[in-house]
């Protein structure tokens, strides 16, 4: 009883030429992104914690700079600014999003990750050196294991916001989930070859909206639950 | 091979006499980002002050609707928020038809406030309790004594976070101007490449003008939240912190 009520007729095309066309995008630029930031970062971050200040400055102004841009200016310097200068950098524009969206990401895991580092006991490091461990060594096998049960609970806020922001690819006319939702909207109101001259934004943003509400809410509440069970 | 060019050379061959020849869409752009940024702001402290009460001190039926207004703002892109209130809501059944301003700064208090919510609820539940018995026993009321007891001291344990979101209402500013032709500085910016095809100096100057907004207020914020951190909290503050807050 309830399902045609929540399905009339128009409604099929738009699911399956979002889910089809949209959704890949969706995915592809926050899987890329969430991968990327997650390894990037967890290296600033960890070589943040060593003092030296050149480095540590450099580190520091990657994250101040990634962090401080608005994203959706990110991306535009890397989709549409890049091409231009004489380097003549072209991406394809959802490898565009994917990559300002890791430079964001990458700056917030660097941050988180230093914090995570820091927070180990200095006795820790001392007793891997004795056993013989290098710098790396030290960090890849005692610090960062121990580091990364801090890191779980940003990283799966990370992973939220990650897919949140997939959207602003729209904007840079990526065909995701909310450009593709955008464009049945716009073809629905055109008249009847292509369109039907109705008006269903409302429903299908609405729409949108709850999609992304039930990917996101369980990983928030799994990122609380981490939270209290971790720390 | 082509030498690559180096960084010097990259910048000087930018013409930044057609930035200077375009200053005034830029000044208007940033004029416009201000104004819905501070009415978004004024906004969002209201409903996370009165919501965040509501939460912390459990008033039923506020509290929970509160707590979902919170979680489904907090769970659902910005960028689709925005379309649903510009694009969505001037559809049937509702036709009401916003201006770009009026959505953008709309958008941005609903934003911003369901996350000044969960910073202010922290910020009065982190109040001891026995300030507001305090209170109570010196025959304040209730209202009276979240106005004189609860909000001073939770609102300044608040501070840090909601200024983060504060901070965070202006830069979402920049992606709502391109999303819905709201003349702010994105939105300039972005029409101004779209006729002239000078993407990098354009979006280099853009990012340049937001790193310095952004960076300005969060130094500035610092400062405020130095002059008006508790007693308490000025002790704990290490010498690691300063370190961080210098680099």
């Amino acid at each position: 009883m309830l399902l045609p009520a929540l399905t009339p007729d128009w409604s099929g095309p738009v699911f399956r030429y979002v889910l089809e066309h949209g959704l890949p995008f969706t995915l592809k630029i926050a899987g890329t992104s969430v991968v990327g930031s997650a390894v990037i970062g967890i290296v600033l971050g960890t070589l943040l914690t060593i003092r030296f200040l050149p480095l540590r400055g450099l580190i520091r102004l990657y994250i101040e700079v990634w962090r401080g841009l608005p994203l959706i200016v990110t991306l535009f310097l890397i989709v549409y600014a890049l091409p231009q200068t004489t380097f003549h950098l072209t991406f394809r524009p959802w490898v565009g999003a994917a990559i300002g969206l890791t430079l964001w990401g990458s700056a917030q895991v660097a941050e988180a990750t230093r914090g995570a580092v820091e927070s180990i006991p200095r006795e820790q490091h001392e007793a891997a050196s004795a056993l013989g461990f290098g710098w790396v060594g030290r960090h890849v096998h005692v610090v960062l294991p121990q580091a990364l049960r801090r890191l779980l609970p940003p990283l799966v806020s990370l992973l939220v916001n990650v897919i949140q922001n997939t959207t602003l690819a729209a904007l840079v006319s990526v065909t995701e989930v909310l450009f593709a939702a955008k464009q049945q909207v716009e073809r629905l109101a055109a008249p009847p070859p292509a369109g039907l001259l109705q008006q269903h934004g409302f429903a299908i943003y609405a729409a949108v909206l709850v999609f992304f509400f039930v990917v996101s809410f369980p990983m928030t509440r799994l990122a609380a639950y981490l939270e209290r069970r971790l720390i | 091979m082509r030498p690559l060019p180096n960084l010097m050379s990259l910048l000087a061959s930018f013409e930044w006499s057609f930035i200077w020849d375009n200053r005034d869409e830029f000044l208007h752009g940033l004029w416009k980002t201000l104004q819905v940024s501070l009415i978004a702001i004024a906004g969002a402290f209201a409903v996370g002050v009165v919501l965040g009460a509501g939460r912390a001190h459990r008033i039923p039926v506020l509290s929970q609707l509160a707590a979902i207004y919170v979680e489904v703002i907090r769970n659902t892109p910005i960028l689709v928020q925005v379309y649903f209130v510009y694009f969505g809501l001037s559809e049937p059944p509702f036709n009401i038809r916003l201006t770009a301003f009026t959505a953008g700064w709309l958008t941005l208090v609903v934003w911003g406030g369901a996350f000044n919510t969960e910073n202010f609820r922290a910020g009065f539940e982190a109040v001891p309790y026995r300030y507001r018995e305090a209170g109570l026993a010196l025959g304040f009321g209730r209202l009276k004594t979240f106005l004189n007891v609860t909000l001073p001291i939770g609102g300044r344990i608040a501070l840090p976070s909601s200024i983060n979101t504060y901070v965070s209402v202006l830069k979402n500013s920049a992606l709502i101007g391109p999303a819905i032709s709201l003349p702010e500085l994105t939105y300039q910016a972005y029409s101004l490449e779209s006729v002239s095809f000078r993407a990098t100096e354009i979006y280099f100057t853009l990012a340049v003008i937001y790193l310095v907004v952004v960076w300005v207020l969060s130094g500035l914020i610092r400062a405020l939240e130095a002059w008006l951190a508790l007693p308490e909290a000025k002790r704990v503050r290490t010498r690691q912190q300063r370190l961080w807050q210098a680099v």
